[in-house]
């Protein structure tokens, strides 16, 4: 799985993502701004990252069911399979038991019609949906080839939700790249997201009232920590969100190409490796990683002369 | 012997653990005596005899007899008499049962109620108890016996009110020898051990059989280091009087002679086995010396046979618990922690825990014949629950001989609670109740804590708070002699605060004009028994009345401009609030400066410091807001956050080892939940200070589960490397590099180590 995951990863540089982000209804001031705000944060961070085919990005009296339905299908019309699409989704969520609405001005959108909308797009699709209830939402939008990220485990967590302001913390913060490939994902991000949302309720002494959850297999199995062993996160992991740093200047020159070829090798070997950790000794693998880790540091050490 | 951060209730708590009814309702209580004017509508007065009859054989040991006789009431027609009986034989729920129908047959009965209380009040359930009482009293408000079940309920939570309710019944029934017995008993836990004396003498006057009254002067025998004759007396009277020997072992408790307490309870159940109250103290008494193999067994053995109280059942489930924690051995000592968070705290509590013990052994000359057991909760109620067996509790630490318990940094919110301060505090007591096999009155081991949290560094312990100041000005001070009841019996609020700031001032005082040795002194003298006015006149030379008339002086002189000003400062604080809130920086400045030092100690929300610094931040002058900060935190501010602006404001003006000082105050204040801090902290430490103060801190980022793993291994394997810990560097890096393969830097340090180990 980890070796499809670097291919999917390396591939994705012929292919383009769609990233539209759309503020909610606040229903209050404080909220409004709030919303606002968050969503012209993480609009800044795409720009600036400058890897996106197209950045929309909706709040205030803009963000209705009208302009979103426009835009995401403008989006579809524009994508090629190869393509993907990341919608944020902040703000408030209501759920009345049987269907998840996204508050908007004007008439909510459902879970339903969003997933109808989220249909017709070619390529893989992350809807980070970050509003109170939003575990509601994916019974509509479970589907393989779509990730689905909820700041709250069910339709029943009502409270507004803090997941949000870590999500674009996270898009922010370069520790959240924990692989140090110079690619913030989609699952780093969520787990940047879910540990500070569990600090801020740990800090504040407060008893959690959201508890995001990830699906992305499409089996409507959402889990919070995703792992090989659950079988979740494999698809939130190719979502390149932001690259940072000098990823996307790689040297791509003849002469390296060699060199570039080896340290794939490599990481594919040592990705083998940890998936045999348990089976082996423990010196053992110890000493196959130490052998492993020197030559691809010795590789890079090449390649960025 | 504790720590507190708030006025609490449930005082008793303090001192030790469960609170019990003792005595009086240990068994079915005394016959139901009739008032001066006898219950409209009560059980016949034969009924009553009957039940006294029972009594009669219970209170001189007859227990066949009286088993007999209950069994006899119990098969009787009448409701009443029947729950008597059943009462008698154990059978509880179903005296409960015929009470109910008793009372529906005699409702305006008060005696009836009276009755149906006393054994809500035997089966712990205080609340009820205390509503039949007071339903008896509107029926007839002269009725004793009901007045002496609320002093019995108040007694239980150490309301000051049990004493007025007991003289009451008294007033109405000169007679009435429970509530003899009741003041005999406050008296002693009041340390007011003459008053103590006269009132068990008088219950002996009215029944020189009073076991109770016996069973007082016993306890007051033990206190005094006295031989014994009351409980021998008392053996005589009732060979099998466990609730006798329970008392004296919950006293023995109280006064924090934990290995005594447990002969006496032991002695409990040699008179009666199935004494199951005992056996559920008992088990208490030995979890609080960390015995627990022992405590489990008679806490399981009461809960199994029905004596279900909370701090049985709540104690039974802490047992449980530790299976989620862990022990971290040290050289002198033995720290349990959650297991959740104890990579983290053991960094920090194990070394300061020992660097106590050894500047303590030094500082009292006493050396610890055993390791100190510390544990830490990061659920507060679980430490209440370890403290008294009930939640509920205010305290921060509780010491137990040589077994600590307190919150652990995680268990309260940032900011409210300094962990190393209440560590130092509760370690003095370990000292001193070593020192004086635990003979030492409450105001001084707790003036002393106190004292030694401000020792270690001035901005530990608790500041000046308004409730104190209040206190001072209102003249509310006890006078030394009896300060012990401010902590025991408290009589307005937050009188146990007040006492513990006006312990530790006298002990500031004494050690400022005599010498800390002075101190020492009166400590070795306290433990010969002595009382307190007697050791302020061989110690201090002078009378206790005189004592605090000097001491009183130089506490005003002390506190004279915030005495003076705070009316003013009150008002002045709040225009400054409402002056930050409207952003009118300016203003915020003039007004905060004005009044900044007329209640210097102030550092709670809303404190002039912090205002102050936002304004100056906000007009753009970071050196102003750095020095407010500065002086904030000098002066023992704790939050979290302002000391973090404060790390960053003097990192920003070049003043690294000023940053580091901060970022360690913060680590006695809120280690947890804060890698980032670690990090910083770590970097500052392996750029400009200790190499083995920045591998703490990394290991402290490590233990604080990052989200950036490759990182924080990256880290801590350069601080190995500075620290010439090659292999250590080597395995952190490559530990760094399984989690981010491509991690440049990390690939840099791999190969250099990689180099150096290939060259040697």
């Amino acid at each position: 799985m980890r070796l499809w995951l670097l291919f999917a990863v390396l591939t994705r540089a012929t292919a383009g993502t769609y990233f539209v982000t759309v503020a909610g209804l606040g229903g209050e001031p404080e909220y409004e701004q709030r919303f606002a705000s968050l969503a012209k944060e993480i609009d800044g961070l795409l720009k600036q990252s400058a890897g996106a085919l197209r950045i929309d990005t909706l709040s205030g009296p803009s963000a209705t069911k009208a302009r979103i339905t426009e835009t995401l299908q403008s989006v579809s019309r524009a994508a090629s399979r190869q393509d993907s699409l990341v919608l944020m989704l902040i703000g408030h969520g209501t759920f009345d038991g049987v269907e998840y609405k996204f508050n908007l001005p004007g008439p909510d959108l459902s879970a339903s019609e969003l997933a109808g909308l989220l249909d017709a797009f070619p390529g893989p699709q992350l809807v980070v949906n970050m509003t109170s209830a939003s575990g509601g939402s994916l019974a509509a939008l479970k589907k393989p080839g779509r990730a689905v990220i909820m700041a709250t485990k069910s339709g029943t967590e009502r409270n507004a939700t803090v997941f949000a302001r870590y999500w674009a913390e996270a898009l922010r913060d370069p520790s959240t790249d924990t692989d140090k490939n110079e690619i913030i994902t989609a699952l780093e991000a969520y787990r940047y997201a879910v540990a500070k949302t569990v600090a801020f309720y740990e800090r504040a002494k407060r008893l959690a009232t959201e508890h995001a959850q990830l699906e992305d297999t499409g089996s409507g199995e959402a889990v919070r920590e995703p792992s090989p062993e659950n079988g979740q996160g494999a698809l939130a992991a190719r979502f390149g969100l932001l690259r940072i740093g000098k990823a996307q200047l790689a040297a791509n020159t003849p002469e390296k190409r060699k060199l570039l070829e080896r340290k794939e090798q490599l990481e594919q070997q040592i990705a083998q490796l940890k998936y045999q950790k348990a089976a082996m000794a423990s010196e053992q693998y110890r000493k196959q990683l130490s052998g492993l880790l020197v030559e691809l540091a010795q590789v890079q050490a090449e390649i960025d002369k | 012997m504790t720590r507190l951060n708030f006025t609490q209730t449930m005082l008793r708590a303090l001192q030790s653990g469960t609170v019990v009814t003792l005595l009086a309702c240990a068994q079915p209580g005394s016959p139901p005596a009739a008032g001066p004017a006898r219950a409209m509508a009560s059980p016949p007065s034969a009924a009553a005899l009957a039940v006294a009859e029972c009594q009669k054989h219970r209170h001189y040991g007859r227990r066949q007899e009286a088993r007999a006789c209950y069994t006899q009431l119990s098969s009787r027609r009448d409701p009443y008499l029947m729950a008597e009986g059943l009462w008698g034989l154990g059978f509880y729920q179903d005296a409960n049962s015929a009470f109910r129908q008793a009372v529906a047959l005699h409702p305006k009965s008060a005696e009836l109620r009276t009755r149906w209380g006393r054994l809500f009040l035997e089966r712990y359930n205080g609340a009820e108890a205390e509503k039949l009482f007071r339903e008896a009293l509107e029926l007839q408000p002269d009725y004793a016996p009901a007045l002496v079940g609320l002093a019995l309920a108040a007694s239980e939570h150490f309301d000051a009110k049990a004493r007025e309710f007991a003289e009451q019944a008294l007033k109405l029934d000169p007679n009435n020898i429970e509530a003899q017995e009741v003041l005999a008993r406050l008296a002693l836990e009041d340390i007011n051990f003459d008053k103590a004396r006269q009132e068990a003498e008088k219950a002996l006057q009215m029944n020189r059989d009073s076991l109770n009254a016996m069973a007082v002067l016993g306890v007051l025998e033990i206190l005094e280091d006295k031989p014994q004759t009351w409980l021998r007396r008392m053996d005589q009277v009732n060979p099998v009087y466990a609730p006798g020997y329970h008392f004296v072992g919950h006293q023995l408790q109280l006064n924090r002679r934990y290995s005594e307490a447990i002969e006496y309870l032991k002695e409990a159940l040699k008179r009666d086995p199935d004494y199951w109250a005992a056996h559920s103290e008992l088990g208490i008494t030995y979890m609080r010396l960390g015995l627990e193999e022992q405590a489990r067994r008679h806490l399981e053995l009461a809960h199994n046979n029905g004596w279900r109280d909370a701090a049985t059942t709540n104690s039974l489930r802490l047992i449980d618990s530790y299976k989620n924690f862990v022990t971290v051995p040290g050289e002198r000592c033995e720290v349990r922690l959650d297991k959740k968070e104890a990579a983290l705290l053991k960094l920090y509590v194990v070394p300061e825990l020992e660097k106590a013990i050894a500047t303590y052994e030094k500082k009292y000359k006493v050396k610890l014949a055993e390791k100190v057991k510390l544990e830490l909760y990061p659920n507060h109620e679980d430490f209440a629950v370890r403290t008294l067996g009930l939640p509920g509790l205010g305290a921060l630490g509780v010491t137990f001989g040589t077994v600590v318990a307190m919150d652990s940094p995680s268990g309260r919110p940032p900011g409210s609670f300094h962990w190393a301060s209440t560590l130092w505090h509760e370690l003095s007591h370990v000292f001193v109740l070593t020192a004086t096999k635990h003979r030492v009155p409450r105001w001084f081991t707790e003036g002393l804590a106190v004292y030694e949290e401000t020792a270690v560094a001035p901005d530990w312990g608790d500041r000046l708070d308004p409730t104190v100041l209040g206190a001072v000005r209102d003249k509310k001070l006890l006078p030394v002699s009896s300060l012990d009841r401010g902590f025991i019996r408290p009589t307005y609020p937050s009188q146990v605060i007040v006492s513990y700031f006006q312990a530790g001032r006298i002990c500031d005082y004494i050690a400022q004009k005599w010498g800390f040795q002075k101190l020492l002194d009166m400590m070795h003298q306290f433990a010969q028994n002595v009382s307190t006015p007697r050791v302020i006149e061989t110690q201090l030379q002078m009378k206790p009345e005189a004592f605090d008339q000097a001491f009183l002086g130089w506490l005003e002189q002390q506190l004279a401009t915030p005495l003076a000003r705070f009316g003013d400062w009150t008002k002045r604080l709040r225009q400054l609030a409402q002056a930050a809130r409207e952003k009118r920086h300016d203003d915020v400045i003039q007004q905060g400066l004005e009044i900044r030092d007329w209640f210097p100690d102030y550092v709670e929300a809303g404190n002039v410091y912090e205002f102050l610094a936002d304004a100056f931040i906000a007009k753009g002058d970071r050196k102003s807001a750095l020095a407010e900060l500065e002086r904030y935190a000098k002066v023992g501010g704790r939050n979290p956050e302002s000391l973090k602006r404060l790390a960053a404001l003097y990192e920003e003006h070049s003043q690294p080892k000023n940053a580091m000082a901060t970022l360690e105050k913060l680590n006695y204040i809120y280690p947890v939940a804060d890698p980032e801090m670690h990090r910083k902290y770590g970097e500052l430490s392996l750029e400009h200070g200790s190499v083995n103060v920045a591998i703490r801190e990394f290991q402290a980022v490590l233990a604080s589960k990052p989200v950036d793993l490759a990182q924080a291994h990256y880290n801590l394997a350069r601080a190995y490397r500075k620290a010439n810990r090659m292999e250590e560097a080597l395995d952190q890096v490559l530990l760094a590099l399984e989690a981010a393969p491509g991690y440049r830097p990390a690939q840099k340090l791999l190969l250099e180590l990689n180099s150096k180990q290939k060259a040697n």
